[in-house]
């Protein structure tokens, strides 16, 4: 099937704000998430001929998001070098954190890779399974394996607050 | 099966999920008032993650932006037919992989770029040289670069009043001031310091600017407002936006 440049102009309209907040929560950075987001739609223009299915483009965007991200850990540093104050302080999210979401970011920051990017897929979009096995190319027993583990330690890990966390409680008080 | 088995199940469980599977964990929550609270303690933890999930910063600028890149990208593939072209910058091309597998050079290079646009978008250097004469001007920048001073068909609807020469990352460079926006102006630098091929745009506190390379020069569009402002300058302009 031809996808014309308006058809691909039109997913772009209806799935940035998608890929860019799976980007984010994958980042922990709002400039970050831009690139990316960005990047994948670039990617997914050039190779818009793969597309076997229109009704798959959702999907299909993710995958190139997760295949540009895969690629931008190995040319940079890794998630986990990336100090949390640098996260927190980038001006722009700063302002509006909620102690949950602040919660949010240390959190995700302290899981694996292979974990955090299908539990953002499950929180952040309610991606099915099947959906987040095909995004990340996994097969579908893997991804729950790695989801309930996943969950399990994003539940331990909020259930305890950091000081960051308590702080900002106490401000909203 | 023990409560522990049940409570690790429930990991795997979600809302809605109304699956086979999953019976034996519901039946067993229908009889066990234990794992029934533990159930719902999790089940509100669970919806608390969900919520914080929902918040995401805004970004007004995004989409401009990657039509941006897609507009840029359509350009390059209609102008691209001219195959002897290709062929011409192969070897650019190769260069410039190869350097992008020697390591981190092009980012710090960035990040200097970045900085230096800073730099100029607050306080820009004064004029070398002014002038109406467009071809003047040009061959004057031709002098303060290396080589020639043509600029390349996304920048022919501009013109410009005046130049000066500056060093961005010990590369030679030139700052030209549009004619007709004062707000405008157009940095090129002899060195590609930036994404080929590719429109990214930015904005700073003292401004916005847009950068893009050729693989061999680098141009900078800098621009003293916002990035809406500058995106619909380079639309009036021609530039592709």
């Amino acid at each position: 099937m031809q996808i014309t440049d308006q058809m691909f102009n039109d997913w772009v309209k209806k799935h940035q704000r998608l890929l860019f907040g799976i980007a984010y929560w994958w980042t922990g950075s709002r400039t970050e998430a831009e690139e990316l987001t960005q990047e994948a739609f670039l990617q997914a223009y050039r190779s818009r001929s793969s597309l076997r299915d229109v009704e798959l483009v959702k999907g299909w965007l993710v995958g190139i998001l997760r295949h540009c991200h895969s690629q931008t850990r190995r040319r940079t540093k890794s998630r986990e070098e990336v100090s949390f104050d640098e996260m927190l302080y980038e001006p722009e999210s700063r302002p509006t954190l909620s102690a949950d979401a602040l919660a949010l970011h240390q959190s995700l920051e302290k899981l694996k890779e292979r974990h955090r990017l299908p539990v953002v897929l499950f929180y952040f979009q309610d991606l099915s399974y099947r959906e987040i096995a095909e995004a990340l190319e996994l097969p579908i027993g893997t991804v729950m394996s790695r989801l309930a583990r996943a969950r399990q330690q994003l539940h331990e890990l909020m259930k305890a607050p950091t000081k960051l966390v308590l702080m900002k409680k106490a401000e909203s008080l | 099966m023990s409560c522990e088995l049940y409570k690790s199940e429930m990991y795997a469980w979600r809302p809605g999920d109304d699956v086979p599977d999953s019976r034996p964990l519901l039946d067993h929550l229908a009889t066990c008032p234990e794992c029934a609270q533990w159930f719902a303690h999790f089940s509100a933890s669970d919806e608390r993650i969900r919520q914080a999930f929902s918040e995401v910063p805004e970004s007004p600028s995004l989409e401009a932006k990657i039509f941006a890149d897609l507009a840029y990208e359509r350009l390059q593939k209609t102008r691209g037919k001219a195959t002897w072209r290709s062929w011409f910058l192969l070897p650019i091309a190769a260069s410039l992989l190869l350097g992008v597998m020697l390591g981190l050079g092009p980012w710090l290079q960035e990040a200097r770029l970045s900085r230096q646009v800073a730099t100029l978008l607050s306080q820009p250097p004064s004029a070398e040289i002014n002038s109406t004469d467009q071809r003047q001007l040009l061959a004057w920048s031709a002098s303060a670069l290396s080589g020639d001073a043509a600029l390349p068909p996304e920048l022919s609807g501009v013109e410009f009043r005046a130049a000066s020469s500056l060093k961005v990352a010990s590369h030679k460079a030139v700052l030209l001031k549009m004619k007709n926006e004062d707000r405008a102006s157009l940095l090129i630098i002899d060195a590609r310091l930036t994404a080929k091929n590719k429109i990214k745009s930015f904005h700073e506190t003292a401004g916005s600017d847009s950068r893009w390379s050729d693989g061999r020069r680098t141009y900078v569009l800098l621009f003293r407002g916002s990035e809406q402002d500058m995106h619909a300058y380079m639309n009036r302009m021609g530039i592709v936006t």
